[in-house]
């Protein structure tokens, strides 16, 4: 049972990779940990991808391991399906007004069975996960590897039925749950409140959402998870197999037009890697790659670049002007080819794939009075030496918070945020933090 | 082996008789087959080899999972440990290195002794090699289960062996990486010793001019984060230090320090004069050779400690510094020391040196005109060589052509290899938008001076960074790219044209034209390489990747982890890296140091020799072969009053090497964990006939 | 593809000769490993089994392997980098001894080979592997129950 207060020495803000790992590394140095999330299940976008680069592990071998270590760890507390309400300074450190929102499911008593969900009439799209091409019931589970395991009902959507209530063998719909108010008192907040993907509908040359064959990224990663929709790569409009499939670079990044000027960061090397797992996937496919640059600088990643030029993808320098469709809603990609005289060509695809990039996943603004830049990502006012520290003492953000980053970036950055704030706590007591959960 | 004397012979002990085995407890195992995503279940017919499983002695249950490393696949485990009372525990997943420990905690928390989980390879050593042939890699599969059963069965319960951990960690070098890691592991209450092999502290960034994407001079950032470490009680600095023997493992390593003498006085006063006084020219390595220093040398003024040191390799003691030595300022007869500390862990912060290209590579070393990008910052620098001042030939540079990936992203048959045999096939990450940094810079101070900017990719990835991109554009540099088939050249001009050198570039922005800049100045922006730590590596016995970087464990799941525990990666030492990448990743190595020691206390695996005291004849051979020191010794043990020996281990000192065992002629001996029987047995599992399978559902 | 669609193992007990690989955690084992995640491919005939130093076997434990129905054996050891002082020396001097025994039997002492191979010893590994490959397909399998 949550106790309505909590005392800690760290309040984290998210719940993805880059928090539950700041998470891990203070709780394994003997801190408190309180875990913030806003979403029912801990995981963040990371749960959500395929395989992962450069080593194209299945990304949930990676993921869900940290999301059960998180969960069962003695010094951390978990707090899904949150969000903070309000920051107030106080002499120790920060307290906290955090809402729980109603899962209308007693969460300390659901098992995760899943019997409510064989029960429930109703169907919905899930868009949360899935983009819609798949279905959940009124009550769910949110997905398969979930963390917690514990149901929650899209009460809009709900009849009332009560069938639920009779199949639950735990005894735990609540039907009048009503938000919660938590305080968390914590002597330093660590922001890892993560990114969005640029929107895939905002440029009226690439269709603005309209073409049925041009996808973006994460609803790809999704089509490549063994745990997505089709198990297989299906064109959306007519389910077909692809056969050629290309990606726009930059579709959403170092696009002034957009106001995302700078670059992505991760956008070449997951086109790369999606690449890649299409090629395995359906190896009679063609897939080209249109680019300006190919940004593959970490460490294995130009290796794996040439990896891809030696597996036949097509890497084609060019500037992708326009995308329309034909009459069977073939995506036609209208390209200038910088390696060919600049020549503009018309390349007609089964399936195009735009490379968005990122944005900050929320303004620290406004509850945290924590500055941001003018890309809206947490300002770090001396980024070189101290990357993880905010403008606000006592507050310090990480990961994709900062800027855009990819995952092995964002867990570095979430093992530096924890030596920072456990530095930071032992320079404020004088003595290593005090367990102090109630 | 120090041979066994009478007088260390401990006093006799009584053998009581052996206790009783405990009843063994029937073993009841569980079997999982992860399907891992479709990374092992695209290969290998996985619900098949569960089948196979199912109805082999001591085997209760059966299953295959989509992801067993998730919440919901350890919970399989964990209820059926509860449930079914399943006490020994395979799985089929992964690699070992991956989620060994994931699965050992998740019995763990079952109430099961963890060493009773035993992890069979099915992805790497399986899936991803033979997904040709997936007959043969279910069949395979099927084999390595049973052997994973048949060890199973044998499976004992282990305890760690759990030892006092030094709360003081060591730190090798003394760059961004290594201060950062240093102030880190102090910061949260750790003693902290750092060595740098050089007399001084700042490593590469003290070169630099002014760094992306602050805008500030390196010698401020340095200065901030000098000045934190020097008020940080809890670090102890050994400059011009190098380790050079170790022994011990996480929690206790004995770390043997040489220290060169700095051979002048901190408060000697007659600095600039002895300076003048020494004969000895050499190059100066910290202007990158541009100028020359003497054998009494500080690399440049406010470096830290402060004060000159004398260069004892190149010192050819004609003592004329002497002269100004009062009261043995000068001591040219200074000797090395040495010393000793204890650590329980180390961060090896050995950072980064600048691709050095060939002699002639695109003119460098044949032509004066041709400098690398680490030189243009020296002589960017105000307290370069020429004050800061871009000039050649007495007068500034009107054009320079800067070409990216020198030493970078090199492709085999175009590039020359390294010694190793291999190219440099990274990319290193910094130089693109160092390179426009110092393009801005150079437009700032001479607005007029034409800068031609020859790429393959612009990678200005970073936060900030294509700000330098977008300002270096405006500013007028132009952009020609080359494929690296057409690795551009560069030559002199005919004897007095305008320009002296000319560089060719087939510029692929102009449709593949060929394009001869005319410049001052070539500037190669070249790659980074790993200082050389061969005798760390052999020392610490940690593993340098095929790129010549150190390697961590596993991008993700250990970023800054050796592969021996208790050892990190700080910085460059791991790979490419700017001073912000550097800083982060030594301040994750500090986390990781202080999660180790912080409590005092680390595990450690229990994979000891243990003796079988039954089977023992106390003949000696153990004691003979064992390579470690003080790990197994012969006891005199009395019972019914005759005396007698027998082996007996020490299991800190033992660290399961396994000599002894194909010694013991009695096979008295095991590693735990390891046993021969194991082994044998896993054999014979692999070996049977396999019955054949029907009826498994599709 | 889905699971159900693979086909089945059927050819159980086939004829194919066996191949044994002793694989130290801190060489061969590793460099399976790093085949695995580089997807190159070798015969599936071949079974990896993780040691911690392969200092432990004796002579007999080779012997016996053959004995019971492996093919070729292939100790895979880290040889100079190995973290075990003593041991890489140990393991060979074995090896030298269990030649000695395979002799007295007359098999072929190709059939048990040791070979240095680290953790990122990609091609190496491959080598091996084929190379003992080569070998058994050439002489074949070893007769069963070995005669004595």
């Amino acid at each position: 049972m949550k106790s309505d207060k909590i005392h800690v020495d760290t309040l984290v803000v998210g719940g993805g990779i880059a928090g539950m790992q700041a998470s891990l590394d203070l709780a394994n140095q003997g801190h408190q940990v309180a875990l913030v999330e806003h979403s029912p299940s801990i995981g963040g976008m990371m749960i959500g991808l395929s395989k992962v680069f450069p080593t194209l592990d299945c990304c949930s071998c990676i993921t869900t391991p940290k999301m059960a270590a998180t969960a069962h760890h003695e010094n951390i507390q978990l707090l899904t399906y949150c969000e903070v309400q309000s920051v107030t300074r106080n002499d120790d450190g920060f307290s906290v007004q955090v809402i729980q929102k109603p899962r209308y499911v007693i969460e300390d008593n659901c098992t995760g069975c899943r019997s409510c969900e064989l029960v429930c009439p109703l169907d919905l799209p899930d868009v949360e996960n899935e983009f819609g091409r798949t279905a959940h019931r009124v009550i769910y589970v949110p997905f398969t590897t979930a963390v917690p395991q514990k149901a929650i009902i899209d009460i809009d959507s709900c009849i009332f039925c009560g069938k639920c209530i009779k199949a639950c063998p735990a005894d735990c719909i609540d039907f009048t749950q009503t938000p919660q108010t938590l305080r968390v008192e914590a002597r330093t907040i660590i922001l890892a409140t993560g990114f969005k993907v640029t929107p895939y509908d905002a440029k009226k040359e690439y269709g603005a959402g309209n073409l049925r064959n041009v996808i973006d990224a994460m609803m790809m990663e999704r089509l490549l998870a063994p745990t997505g929709p089709y198990g297989r790569v299906l064109r959306p409009s007519d389910g077909k197999l692809p056969d050629s499939i290309a990606y726009v670079q930059c579709a959403g990044s170092r696009d002034e037009t957009l106001g995302v000027p700078y670059c992505s960061r991760v956008c070449c090397m997951y086109a790369i890697k999606q690449a890649m797992l299409i090629s395995g996937a359906l190896p009679m496919a063609d897939v080209t790659i249109y680019y300006m640059d190919i940004r593959t600088f970490g460490k294995g990643y130009e290796q794996f670049y040439q990896n891809a030029k030696a597996m036949g993808i097509e890497f084609v320098k060019g500037k992708v002007g326009r995308i329309v469709e034909d009459e069977d809603q073939n995506p036609i990609v209208r390209v200038e080819l910088i390696d060919d005289n600049s020549r503009v060509a018309e390349n007609k695809h089964d399936l195009v794939v735009l490379s968005v990039g990122m944005l900050p996943g929320y303004d620290t603004q406004p509850i945290y009075d924590v500055a941001t830049a003018k890309d809206g990502f947490v300002q770090i006012p001396d980024s070189n030496v101290a990357p993880t520290v905010t403008t606000q003492e006592g507050i310090f953000a990480t990961g994709t918070a900062t800027g855009p980053m990819d995952i092995v970036d964002s867990i570095i950055t979430a093992g530096a945020v924890a030596a920072e704030a456990s530095a930071y706590m032992h320079l404020h007591s004088g003595s290593p933090a005090a367990p102090a959960a109630d | 082996m120090p041979e066994q004397s009478d007088k260390s012979n401990p006093p006799e002990k009584e053998l009581g008789l052996a206790p009783d085995p405990s009843p063994e407890e029937e073993p009841r195992i569980g079997v999982y087959v992860c399907n891992c995503g479709g990374n092992i279940g695209d290969v290998v017919n996985c619900k098949q080899v569960a089948e196979a499983l199912r109805n082999i002695p001591n085997v209760v249950t059966s299953h295959s999972n989509m992801f067993m490393c998730s919440d919901p696949g350890q919970k399989l485990i964990t209820d059926d440990i509860k449930e079914k009372g399943i006490n020994r525990v395979v799985i089929g997943a992964c690699s070992i290195f991956l989620h060994e420990q994931t699965f050992r905690q998740a019995v763990e928390r079952a109430g099961l002794n963890p060493y009773l989980y035993y992890h069979v390879g099915l992805r790497e050593q399986d899936s991803w090699v033979h997904y040709n042939h997936p007959e043969d890699a279910t069949e395979k599969a099927i084999r390595l289960m049973l052997a994973g059963v048949a060890k199973a069965r044998k499976m004992e319960p282990l305890e760690p062996v759990r030892l006092q951990a030094e709360k003081h960690a060591l730190v090798i070098g003394g760059g961004v990486a290594g201060l950062r890691t240093a102030l880190d592991i102090a910061r949260s209450g750790l003693k902290v010793t750092l060595v740098e092999k050089s007399h001084f502290l700042g490593g590469r960034v003290a070169q630099w001019e002014r760094v992306f994407p602050t805008g500030e001079t390196a010698r401020t950032l340095l200065q901030r984060l000098l000045e934190q470490v020097q008020a940080e009680p809890d670090i102890t600095i050994h400059t011009g230090a190098k380790v050079v023997k170790t022994k011990g493992y996480v929690g206790n390593f004995q770390i043997h320090i040489r220290q060169q003498p700095r051979g002048i006085k901190a408060d000697f006063d007659a600095v600039d004069q002895a300076i003048a006084a020494c004969p000895v020219e050499i190059p100066d390595e910290f202007n990158y050779g541009l100028k020359t220093r003497k054998a009494i040398y500080q690399p440049y003024s406010g470096c830290y400690p402060a004060g000159p040191v004398v260069d004892w390799e190149h010192c050819t003691h004609c003592e004329k510094c002497l002269e100004f030595s009062h009261n043995h300022d000068i001591n040219l007869d200074d000797t090395p020391i040495e010393f000793d500390i204890n650590v329980g862990a180390v961060a090896v912060a050995t950072g980064f040196r600048p691709y050095e290209p060939f002699p002639g590579e695109m003119g460098y070393g044949k032509f004066p005109e041709v400098i690398t990008l680490p030189q243009l910052e020296r002589l960017l620098a105000a307290d370069g060589p020429t004050g800061g001042k871009l000039e050649w030939n007495g007068r500034s540079v009107r054009s320079l052509a800067m070409i990216h990936c020198v030493g970078s992203r090199q492709v085999d048959d175009v590039h020359q290899p390294q010694p190793d045999g291999q190219v440099n096939n990274y990319c290193s990450r910094v130089c693109c938008t160092a390179t426009l940094n110092a393009a801005n810079i150079i437009h700032e101070r001479l607005p007029e001076t034409r800068i031609y900017d020859v790429y393959t990719d612009i990678r200005t990835y970073g936060r900030g960074h294509e700000d330098y991109y977008t300002l270096a554009s405006k500013n007028g540099v132009t952009f020609l790219r080359y494929f690296v088939e057409d690795i551009p050249e560069v030559y002199p001009a005919e004897k007095g044209s305008y320009y002296s050198m000319l560089v060719k570039v087939k510029d692929q922005l102009t449709w593949g034209e060929e394009i001869e800049l005319p410049v001052d100045l070539v500037v190669l922006a070249v790659g980074m390489m790993p200082n050389p730590v061969d005798d760390l590596i052999g020392l610490f016995n940690i593993t340098p990747g095929n790129d010549r970087f150190l390697l961590e464990v596993h991008p993700k799941l250990s970023p800054v982890e050796t592969s021996v525990v208790g050892i990190v990666l700080a910085g460059t030492a791991q790979g490419p890296m700017n001073i912000q990448e550097s800083c982060t990743a030594a301040a994750a190595a500090a986390s990781k140091v202080v999660v180790l020691l912080g409590r005092g206390q680390v595990e450690m695996e229990p994979y000891v020799a243990q003796i079988d005291i039954e089977r023992c004849q106390g003949n000696g051979d153990c004691v003979r072969v064992c390579p470690q020191e003080d790990a197994i010794k012969l006891e005199t043990f009395s019972k019914n009053g005759t005396s007698f020996q027998r082996a007996v281990v020490t299991p800190a000192n033992c660290n399961g090497c396994g000599v002894c065992v194909s010694t013991c002629s009695h096979r008295a001996i095991d590693v735990l964990g390891w046993r021969l029987d194991d082994y044998e047995a896993m054999v014979d599992a692999i070996t049977a006939e396999i019955p054949v399978l029907e009826g498994v559902p599709a | 593809m889905a699971e159900g669609e693979l086909p089945m193992a059927t050819s159980t007990n086939n004829n194919r000769p066996k191949i044994l690989i002793l694989g130290t955690l801190s060489g061969g084992y590793r460099g399976a490993d790093s085949v695995g995640q580089e997807h190159l491919e070798y015969p599936p005939n071949t079974y990896i089994l993780p040691v911690m130093s392969a200092a432990i076997f004796p002579e007999t434990f080779y012997m016996r392997a053959f004995e019971r129905g492996f093919d070729g054996i292939i100790v895979m050891f880290s040889g100079t980098d190995c973290p075990y002082k003593g041991a890489p020396e140990r393991t060979a001097e074995i090896i030298n001894k269990t030649y000695e025994l395979m002799k007295e039997r007359k098999l072929d002492l190709n059939r048990l080979r040791l070979a240095a191979i680290c953790t990122v010893c990609v091609r190496p590994f491959i080598e091996e592997v084929h190379k003992m490959e080569q070998l058994l397909d050439e002489i074949g399998k070893l007769p069963h129950p070995l005669p004595p």
